[in-house]
């Protein structure tokens, strides 16, 4: 029983982390942008994609794969808002709308292209750590290695540098932020740019353990959705909170009960925070 | 001027195309396949059949029916494996576009939503659904052209419980009609067998992670996971992720061909050693040439299921000759039903299904077993309904 219980706590920190990586991407760009991005997952499908056009395609290494995709993705964000998002500026309703339909024209786009079949991915590694009766795939602990050290990656650049701190302004108050010499018309683009930054490469971690198709956008979304209700929109530590959460009720639930009360649970927990908390675990309420 | 002119030669091309379609007449086929997500091989697979079906019709300057010549033409429309599309695209094939015949569904809950209009108009439908119900006396007009769990299953598993020596089995099926019904089939088929089905999992169809219940699969210690009732793309989620968290047992999968998508997925090396139904002996001379024609045209892996879907509307074209029409249906139905020993692209198949559905409308064909090596299907026992050796 002890084994079991390690082992869970183990499978859930893997999940939370994945689950992180896709929340904060999405909460920063509420959070920059107030825009509700649908199409997030999509950005999850297509770094997912990049890695697989990277590594099978290419031949490159999946390191050099993978900044790649991080600096494609960056562009491709700092575009989209340019494009797509920067008329919805001031009306929340309407730029989910346009992230709905953007989400429907990269995933058919996707289809178009690589067809609905799902695309052969090597594994990035094989065997396991073992210890004792523990067991951690080493292709999990791989993803949980560089998705722990992107992350810390984005906090020091969140905290520590001018940049970041714009950003942080930028969520807290817009007008305020403008007005101390924060400049908009860079922040917006690169802000999306990072957020869909995150999404792809945790797509691209994502694809030698689930598998790369046009479809595989939906669940990651739906989980960051998840994640973010329960942190609190807007909130990176209540995301981080929520996402470590999730994914070790996740585990344990589906180990010790069933997969299906793992999903009931996750949306009782998700309609008691909205009933208790509305603001989320660490929201700050409506701004 | 230039647009005066332009205008009489594109209507005088419409005239002249008018005129020569006028010369064929159109033998209309549906296909209500599943072209997106989990399910979309097996339905490119069946689409794909019957385009090639129709291909080879018109290239013999049409389908000759009681001396008139139709040219066949597919209308496909997408179900995404759900029932309430598919009854959608039903009301669309049977109302609007005029169809009398339909190569689909792929799934069981389609298939099922689907019959009280295609069976109520006389469309004669062709389906993939594994489900018991789909074939009855009552629905005199569908047919099956591929082999079922329900056949295969348990010659299969008797081979491989006894070669393998297995005692314990676990398994995971998607938690729906479909995966209820195949986990029922299969504990009996194992129990049949002399093993034990002894974790069941019941998951949501979107699920991509299988850790935590392959961890509570494992903790029990079984000596084999059973695929059966998944989607190729699931079922190479779980073996991949089976063999990450080092199972060494054996990996069986019963119903449904999916071993290239379960490569394509799993990886060849996770794959290695499994044990796979083939409905297709690439050693067959017929099968292998349609395998390549179907690469060739599409540049894609072909779905093992696509085959009898080939033969299926090859059958159902020479139904239609024989019963020197393709408006009575009843009649297509009837000549479609006397149709022995057709000699396919899969070997010699029959209709059978008589004892097990009450009616003979259930494809009878030889399949085989196979162990997967290099990411290829390697035959390892030939099967009949009676046992496999």
């Amino acid at each position: 029983m002890s084994f079991l219980i390690a082992q869970s706590l183990i499978n859930g920190v893997i999940l939370g982390t994945l689950y992180l990586l896709m929340a904060i991407g999405f909460t920063l760009a509420f959070g920059v942008m107030r825009i509700v991005n649908f199409a997030h997952g999509e950005f999850y499908m297509i770094g997912a994609f990049m890695a697989l056009i990277g590594v099978t395609w290419l031949g490159l290494p999946y390191g050099v794969t993978l900044a790649l995709t991080v600096a494609f993705a960056i562009l491709l964000g700092a575009l989209i808002e340019r494009v797509v998002f920067r008329p919805f500026r001031a009306d929340e309703l309407s730029g989910m709308i346009a992230s709905l339909g953007l989400a429907m024209i990269l995933q058919h786009g996707a289809l178009i292209m690589f067809g609905p079949d799902p695309q052969a991915f090597p594994s990035m590694a094989s065997g396991v750590y073992r210890l004792g009766d523990l067991i951690v795939p080493k292709s999990r602990a791989l993803t949980l290695g560089i998705g722990v050290v992107i992350l810390l990656g984005f906090y020091v650049m969140l905290m520590h540098t001018r940049f970041g701190r714009g950003l942080r302004a930028l969520v807290q108050d817009q007008e305020i932020a403008s007005l101390y010499g924060v400049r908009l018309e860079i922040m917006y683009p690169l802000g999306l740019g990072i957020g869909i930054a995150l999404a792809a490469v945790a797509g691209a971690l994502m694809a030698p353990l689930f598998g790369v198709s046009p479809f595989i956008g939906s669940t990651p979304l739906l989980k960051a959705f998840i994640v973010v209700i329960l942190g609190g929109l807007g909130s990176i530590p209540g995301a981080a909170l929520a996402a470590m959460l999730l994914g070790i009720l996740e585990s344990f639930t589906s180990s010790f009960v069933s997969a299906s009360a793992a999903d009931i649970l996750t949306f009782v927990l998700v309609i008691a925070v909205l009933l208790f908390r509305p603001s989320g675990i660490l929201g700050r309420g409506e701004a | 001027m230039k647009l005066t002119k332009l205008l009489g030669a594109v209507s005088g091309i419409a005239i002249l195309a008018g005129a020569a379609m006028a010369e064929d007449q159109v033998l209309k086929i549906g296909a209500l396949v599943t072209q997106s997500g989990a399910g979309a091989s097996w339905g490119n697979g069946m689409l794909r059949a019957a385009e090639m079906a129709a291909e080879d019709a018109n290239e013999a300057g049409g389908l000759d029916v009681g001396g008139t010549k139709y040219k066949v033409e597919v209308i496909a429309y997408d179900d995404g494996y759900k029932a309430n599309e598919a009854v959608t695209a039903a009301n669309r094939l049977v109302f609007e576009d005029k169809v009398k015949y339909i190569i689909g569904t792929v799934g069981s809950a389609p298939i099922l939503a689907i019959q009280p209009i295609t069976e109520e108009n006389g469309v004669i439908t062709m389906t993939l659904g594994f489900t018991a119900e789909a074939l009855s006396p009552d629905k005199p007009y569908t047919f099956r052209p591929n082999p079922t769990t329900g056949e295969v299953a348990q010659p299969q598993i008797d081979w491989v419980v006894k070669s393998q020596n297995i005692k314990t089995v676990g398994a995971l099926f998607p938690n729906d009609e479909t995966g209820e019904a195949i986990a029922k089939d299969i504990a009996s088929a194992y129990a049949n067998a002399g093993a034990e089905l002894t974790v069941k999992e019941f998951f949501e169809r979107d699920r991509v992670d299988f850790v935590p219940l392959l961890t509570r699969i494992l903790a029990k210690g079984v000596d084999a996971i059973e695929l059966d009732g998944n989607s190729p793309t699931t079922a190479g989620q779980i073996v991949q992720q089976a063999r990450d968290i080092g199972f060494e047992g054996v990996i069986i999968r019963t119903g449904g061909p999916a071993t290239q998508e379960i490569v394509n997925v799993a990886g060849a090396a996770a794959a290695e050693g499994m044990f796979v139904h083939s409905a297709f002996n690439p050693e067959l001379e017929t099968a292998s040439a349609y395998q390549q024609r179907y690469t060739d045209t599409y540049g894609d892996t072909m779905n093992g299921f696509s085959p009898f879907f080939y033969d299926g509307t090859k059958m159902l074209l020479l139904a239609m000759q024989e019963a020197g029409t393709v408006d009575d249906t009843e009649a297509v139905r009837t000549a479609l039903e006397n149709i022995t020993n057709y000699e396919g692209v899969v070997g010699t198949v029959n209709w059978t299904g008589e004892e097990k559905y009450g009616i003979a409308h259930q494809l009878d064909s030889p399949f085989y077993i196979a162990r997967v090596e290099g990411g290829a299907e390697v035959i390892v026992a030939k099967c009949t309904t009676k046992g496999c050796e």
